[in-house]
């Protein structure tokens, strides 16, 4: 339950061993063998990128900007139901923007379905092609029903800002921990490890990828460059380093502070892992790509009329 | 069995390519064997499970927002996604237990265990004495309807209690029924969950004596809540059991509004009617909530004014300039609006009483109620109750009894205890020979509660009712709702929903 994760539906229900997930995807594709010949797909994270600048257009787009909070659990959504569902047997734009809709309401910033209707159709307008209230309506029902009713998502934001005093952490580690959970989002991490272990990752990576030359860098763009600073210093992460400088000192308390905790120093470590391989692949990320590739199945089946 | 929705779109191409049709039905599952009660979200069914076991359930449905010849997807209102979300993450002996949600026809189907009885059916089987154990029907079924939408109440109490019918409700279950609702208050507020809709026909009792809380339709999350809890919902509780705090218009209330509701609800069982039984205000809309003058001097007439010595938020509450007014005629408060409201003047001004209290910091206004609240009821009186005549103090809610409920309809939020301090008070520990709180309601009691009246008269859950059909008075009106869902308060027009609306 909201106070207790290990009570909650996120951890008894949505919190899966790669093995489980990986069992999941191919089950899905085993289902929907032709579907997937015929329509090849790019990596599963380019499209979660693309979904995501997609949700964040939609959001900036209403008439209140819709808050993080909002987006991170519309991206938890999306995962959570394409982990069920076929993507190319669905219409992404509508899955987006009903995830959305919902998400709001769920966070308590609801919107009419109408304003997000009417949004979308502005930005997307070749699929989404008429007023869609039913089909987003519908949708839902879809989305709801997929995910057992289980809506309520706990964050890493909470466990970034609780720790920030305990871990002398300054306002740009913040931002920078910030940056890296909006950028989990992209990966599997939020169907495989507990929100507090990803937060945790996430400050380990914002002290030993933010060097002192980097701080008045904004945090934003900074994490699109943390992969190269990452390779340069990947020693960083040897928990036994001595360092003089003001992040490394954090390291090292953030290191004994974990050491004296009861999380899982080695979850943490492949949370890290995978955030890194993450920008690595987001060097070569392509839009068009992915919106062509979308743009194929939803034509050829008629899922954008 | 057909849809009553005769316009269905082709299934093919709705919902973005894809067409939701559920994978499981409610019709296989469970036949429905009565209708219990109808709110502004739908209707509650009471049903039987079809896996062999004769299993009962409650099964409340929401109907899509808009109604007519074809249903449409309109989108969940709040209500649904929040008391869906809640209800599948809790999980507590003293919450209502949510058994699965099917959506299926445009439809939400919530399973709930089914309870036999709701708080507000116990308090009208003894406001009408013992002897009406048929069923709490007539005067019970209008009063449900009164309370429910707080209309423009009438004042007569129903003519049964008018009668001298009373009998009051056996100290013994009061106490449990009090710690058990705490408890589940307890865990809701330590999981950061706000109920906001606590009131006696939503506090179910199954047949071996637990409570459960039910509709948490207006419950939510307030943790770090993304907007003020005042910017999503204007009004919230129903008009009876809202704190001084949400009448004075605070926009960052707290757990402590659901204490305050505990608290009337206290008062209620032992009065057998609300304690603060105030005229709600229409909405005007134009200008917004208005300002529950009615409400705030019922509760001004017991406890006397709030001061702002005693209560140091109270002068920065939105409606504070309002207070001085409670109490007053029409014309004087003319009188006062044309005079300008003076801030200084505020609370204790007005010509009303300013709070009092006795030596043991019990508000006196209070204490006088509630010695002739126990006495009109019929509670034996304290004094007499400490083992002396034979007579048992377990038979009285007692000194201890006063002392906690002064604690509760305490005006200060700030002040007003905690449930969890509230399970703490001497009165749970029955240190005055009171005794503890059972786990049962019932235990040790002979009074044989009617059961909840099922209607016959609409039993097909597949119907989408249309505009105007709705059955209303008299028609399960002793139902109450059944497991946790009664008619959501004081309607969701009243309460301000925006979401598909």
């Amino acid at each position: 339950m909201a106070a207790n994760y290990w009570a909650s539906t996120q951890y008894l229900h949505w919190q899966y061993s790669r093995e489980t997930l990986a069992q999941m995807r191919q089950k899905l594709k085993d289902e929907e063998k032709h579907l997937n010949q015929l329509f090849p797909l790019p990596d599963m994270r380019y499209l979660s990128c693309f979904f995501s600048k997609l949700l964040a257009r939609l959001g900036k787009n209403m008439p209140v900007p819709i808050r993080q909070q909002a987006l991170a659990t519309a991206q938890v959504y999306l995962r959570r139901f394409y982990s069920k569902v076929e993507i190319r047997k669905t219409n992404p734009y509508i899955v987006i923007t009903t995830a959305l809709y919902l998400a709001c309401k769920l966070e308590e910033c609801a919107h009419h379905i109408k304003n997000f209707v009417n949004e979308s159709r502005a930005l997307w307008p070749s699929f989404i092609t008429a007023s869609e209230i039913a089909k987003v309506g519908e949708c839902e029902f879809y989305l709801i029903s997929e995910m057992s009713s289980q809506m309520i998502v706990h964050h890493p934001y909470r466990t970034l800002l609780d720790l920030q005093t305990p871990l002398n952490l300054s306002q740009d580690d913040v931002s920078m921990a910030w940056s890296v959970i909006n950028d989990h989002y992209l990966t599997d991490l939020p169907l495989l490890y507990p929100p507090h272990v990803i937060a945790i990752a996430a400050i380990f990576l914002a002290l030993t990828l933010r060097q002192p030359s980097t701080n008045a860098q904004q945090p934003q763009t900074a994490t699109a460059n943390m992969y190269s600073q990452a390779s340069l210093r990947k020693d960083a992460s040897d928990p036994t380093i001595t360092g003089t400088t003001t992040q490394q000192k954090k390291s090292q308390h953030l290191v004994n502070w974990l050491s004296e905790s009861n999380v899982n120093i080695k979850a943490v470590m492949e949370c890290c892992q995978e955030i890194i391989s993450l920008y690595d692949l987001l060097e070569t990320y392509q839009e068009s790509v992915c919106k062509e590739a979308i743009s194929r199945f939803t034509r050829a089946q008629g899922l954008d009329k | 069995m057909s849809l009553s929705s005769s316009g269905h779109t082709s299934q093919k191409t709705s919902g973005g390519g894809f067409s939701y049709t559920s994978k499981v039905h409610v019709l296989d599952k469970y036949k429905v064997v009565g209708f219990i009660s109808s709110g502004t979200y739908g209707r509650v069914y009471k049903a039987i499970g079809k896996d062999g076991n004769g299993k009962e359930f409650a099964i409340k449905k929401f109907k899509p927002d808009k109604e007519g010849e074809a249903a449409q997807y309109t989108g969940i209102s709040q209500s649904a996604v929040r008391e869906m979300s809640l209800c599948s993450e809790l999980s507590h002996p003293n919450i209502i237990h949510l058994v699965e949600i099917i959506l299926e026809d445009k439809c939400i189907f919530m399973v709930f265990e089914y309870c036999e009885h709701d708080l507000l059916q116990i308090i009208q089987h003894h406001s009408q004495g013992s002897a009406g154990g048929s069923g709490g029907g007539g005067a019970g079924a209008s009063q449900q309807q009164q309370q429910s939408s707080a209309p423009t109440n009438n004042p007569a109490p129903p003519s049964a209690a008018a009668a001298g019918g009373k009998t009051p409700i056996p100290a013994p279950v009061v106490k449990s029924t009090l710690f058990q609702l705490l408890n589940g208050l307890h865990y809701l507020h330590c999981n950061w969950v706000l109920h906001r809709d606590l009131k006696p026909a939503n506090i179910m009792l199954t047949s071996s004596g637990a409570i459960r809380i039910g509709d948490l339709g207006l419950a939510r999350l307030f943790r770090s809540p993304l907007n003020s809890l005042y910017s999503g919902d204007k009004v919230v509780v129903t008009i009876w059991y809202r704190a001084p705090e949400l009448l004075l218009g605070s926009r960052h209330y707290t757990p402590a509004i659901d204490l305050w509701a505990v608290g009337c609800i206290f008062a209620e069982l032992l009065g057998l009617r609300p304690i603060f039984k105030g005229e709600e205000a229409k909405m005007d809309g134009k200008k917004g909530v208005p300002f529950q003058r009615n409400q705030m001097g019922k509760i001004v007439e017991v406890l006397g004014m709030p001061e702002r010595r005693r209560w140091e938020g109270l002068s920065g509450m939105p409606e504070y300039g309002h207070l001085a007014t409670v109490g007053q005629s029409q014309q004087q408060q003319q009188q006062q609006q044309q005079q300008q409201q003076q801030p200084g003047n505020g609370g204790g001004g007005g010509g009303a009483v300013g709070q009092q209290f006795n030596e043991r910091g019990i508000n006196v206004g209070l204490e006088r109620w509630y010695h002739n609240t126990l006495a009109s009821t019929g509670y034996p009186p304290i004094s007499a109750s400490s083992g002396a005549n034979g007579s048992n103090p377990a038979d009285t809610p007692g000194e201890l009894g006063l002392d906690l409920l002064n604690k509760l309809l305490e005006y200060d939020p700030i002040k007003r205890l905690t449930a969890e301090e509230a399970l703490r008070h001497p009165y749970f520990a029955g240190e005055d020979g009171g005794g503890k709180p059972s786990a049962n309601c019932f235990e040790g009691v002979d009074v044989r509660y009617p059961h909840r009246r099922v209607s016959q008269d609409d039993n097909d859950i597949r119907t989408v009712s249309l505009p105007g059909t709705r059955k209303t008075v008299g028609i399960g009106g002793a139902g109450g709702g059944g497991g946790g869902m009664d008619e959501g308060g004081a309607g969701g027009g009243k309460r301000g929903r925006y979401v598909g609306d």
